[in-house]
């Protein structure tokens, strides 16, 4: 196993540019996953990592090694690709043995391997298949094998569950991640979910529009996203974003003053803040006329059998709640949102996030 | 009693025009199949069991055709020269088109140029390239002989010489039948996913590993089908040899196509011909089965 660093690696195809000067240094055993909307350069900076592109500028490191200028087969990696690319006139076993045969492993140590890969994966039972025998998580589970079946520098990953169904993809989920746990892999994984990212991953590195946006532990990146965007990207239903302006004894939204302590209140004046950010979880319903709370009038109800989000029509926009299981409120009615402002946080017009939660270990509820 | 009345009136619409209606549409295209196809087919077929003098059948001779054509030297050595000559030809073809594909397969400049050129052998008439082909191996103005001469040689014997004839004959069929081969590959070859192509560099592969573990075991089916496309019409050659070297000389280019128009029209055996034929079109229709059965058997593993 070995680290994976990126340097200022840039990438254009024609005169689109996809990667814009990329950073990035993936400890060694460390589980990466690379997270960003379709189209923002995640998979190209993956593809270029395996050599399968060539950066337009830049160097690429595997350990110690330089590898920007190498091929792919000589770069001590094994990758899982997202249509899991198995080879279709081969048999399950020789598709997994396939990377040990090209590189001249006996026969004999061989099938041990792929004996003991199958095992873990649980595949056993389909070596003499072929790949177009098997279901969709079958076929992943061979493309895993075949992965793992020699000890690479690194996994690269391109969305593997993404063609899975929804219950299959939750599975394997937890799945891969015991796998790359036991193998302590270094491990790059690409995905646009951010539940998989979070989930699954030691560090979440997540890129928009061909930029690095933050790198850090899943729990940081939920808890203080570097900008608008990871706030926004990061989190299901997404951070609540509304307008807000520093004031005399608080933090001005739309009409309401929201109190805030000393030191944070003098820190959003100095960044002039233009946007407040709220999680759902952080935010309750209360009473419409409760001293506090913003009031508003109920936009849409989904119960979701655990909770209900309710979203609400506020004056700067509106906002998702998470509220009880029991919640009973119809549409229109009036309701008021509560918040304890030490868990929010404050955008500047940069968009980048200029004072953090207070807290980011223990919430304030 | 008014309910079944309306279920009947119902029931007739249904059973009137628009019942008739796909047939009275299938009816045209019916009618040329049966007089361009069943009705010569079978005309063919009474003919083969039949005996003619200038021209019009004397008497039925039954199955006598067929079992004659066994014992005629002429025939047999036809029949040899033709498999010779589908198979050196098509196997040729198939390497060749197989190794263009390939190349083409890569994108560069000039590429479209290319693959469009390539493909113009293959739609010039076949007459008019026998005829060109005819001026580059003519022994005393041809362009061979030209460019023998010049090196010093004397005149380029093709034509005259019964195995430079053959190899005139399958030089040309490569020169004109590659480009099939090679359409019908590159096609394949664009249609095969690039991810196990990308998973096999990743694994360690090269070029020449790509090739024989993934590139010719996923292409095996449509190069079968090329193969036997290319191979029925081959059997079917005529109008390049007819004009070339009308099968001379000797019998060294005699195709069974030559030899059964000779028998029909200049020995004016329709009856032996259409024999001749029938029993040429059920060999090509074996070996069209047999490969048939062959790709499913691959395909199945």
């Amino acid at each position: 196993m070995s680290s994976v660093l990126f340097r200022n690696v840039v990438k254009n195809f024609g005169a689109l540019n996809v990667l814009r000067s990329l950073d990035l240094a993936v400890p060694d055993h460390k589980f990466l996953a690379l997270l960003g909307p379709s189209g923002c350069g995640k998979t190209t900076a993956l593809r270029i990592l395996a050599g399968l592109d060539m950066p337009t500028a830049g160097k690429v490191f595997i350990g110690e090694r330089d590898v920007t200028r190498l091929q792919p087969r000589d770069r001590d990696i094994a990758m899982v690709f997202q249509s899991y690319a198995l080879y279709p006139q081969m048999t399950v076993a020789e598709n997994i043995g396939y990377p040990l045969w090209i590189r001249g492993t006996p026969e004999a140590g061989r099938k041990a391997k792929i004996g003991e890969v199958a095992a873990i994966l649980e595949i056993g039972h389909l070596l003499d298949r072929r790949p177009r025998q098997l279901s969709g998580g079958q076929r992943q589970r061979v493309a895993l094998a075949r992965a793992i079946v020699r000890d690479p520098a690194a996994f690269l990953m391109d969305e593997p569950l993404s063609n899975l169904d929804a219950r299959l993809r939750l599975t394997m989920r937890g799945e891969i991640k015991r796998l790359c746990q036991r193998l302590s892999a270094t491990t790059i994984y690409v995905t646009h979910d951010q539940v998989e990212a979070l989930t699954m991953a030691d560090l979440v590195a997540v890129i928009h529009g061909g930029e690095l946006q933050q790198m850090a532990p899943p729990i940081e990146v939920y808890d203080r996203p570097a900008n608008r965007f990871v706030a926004t990207f990061v989190g299901n239903p997404p951070m609540n974003i509304l307008p807000a302006a520093p004031g005399e004894r608080g933090v001005m939204i739309g009409a309401r003053i929201v109190p805030l302590e000393r030191t944070r209140l003098t820190a959003c004046r100095l960044a002039e803040i233009v946007e407040i950010g709220l999680r759902p979880e952080d935010c309750s319903l209360a009473q419409p006329g409760e001293p506090g709370a913003l009031p508003g009038e109920i936009y849409v109800v989904e119960p979701m059998g655990n909770e209900t989000l309710v979203n609400v029509r506020l004056e700067g926009g509106n906002v998702s709640v998470r509220a009880g299981r029991d919640f009973r409120g119809a549409v229109g009615e009036s309701i008021g949102v509560a918040f304890d402002p030490a868990n929010a946080c404050f955008f500047n017009s940069a968009g980048l996030t200029a004072v953090h939660r207070v807290n980011s270990n223990g919430r304030v509820k | 009693m008014q309910g079944a009345r309306q279920a009947r009136k119902y029931r007739l619409q249904g059973a009137g025009l628009d019942l008739a209606l796909p047939y009275l549409m299938l009816a045209p295209g019916l009618m040329i199949v049966l007089g361009v196809l069943i009705y010569p087919l079978w005309d063919g077929l009474r003919a083969s069991t039949r005996a003619y003098r200038y021209g019009s059948p004397i008497s039925d001779v039954g199955l006598q055709n067929y079992v004659r054509l066994w014992s005629d030297a002429q025939f047999l050595n036809s029949l040899w020269v033709t498999v010779k000559f589908v198979a050196l030809s098509v196997s040729f073809e198939a390497v060749l088109g197989f190794a263009l594909a390939l190349f083409c397969l890569h994108e560069f400049r000039g590429i479209r140029l290319l693959r469009t050129v390539l493909i113009i052998p293959m739609v010039i008439t076949p007459v008019v390239v026998a005829i060109v082909f005819r001026l580059i191996y003519a022994s005393d103005a041809g362009m061979l002989t030209a460019l023998s001469e010049a090196i010093g040689g004397g005149e380029a014997q093709i034509l005259g010489n019964p195995l430079n004839a053959f190899i005139g004959l399958v030089v040309l069929d490569v020169w004109e039948w590659t480009p099939l081969m090679f359409l019908i590959l590159l096609a394949g070859l664009q249609s095969l996913p690039h991810e196990p192509f990308e998973a096999a560099r990743v694994d360690g592969a090269g070029a020449w590993r790509v090739f024989a573990d993934l590139t010719f075991p996923m292409m095996r089916p449509v190069l079968a089908v090329a193969i036997v496309l290319r191979t029925i019409d081959a059997f079917g050659t005529f109008d390049q040899v007819f004009v070339l070297t009308r099968g001379g000389p000797g019998e060294a280019t005699r195709l069974v196509s030559i030899y059964g128009y000779d028998t029909a029209f200049k020995f004016q055996q329709t009856g032996y011909a259409a024999a001749l034929f029938v029993t040429i079109g059920l060999v090509v229709l074996a070996l069209a089965f047999s490969a048939i059965r062959l790709l499913r058997r691959v395909d199945a593993s």
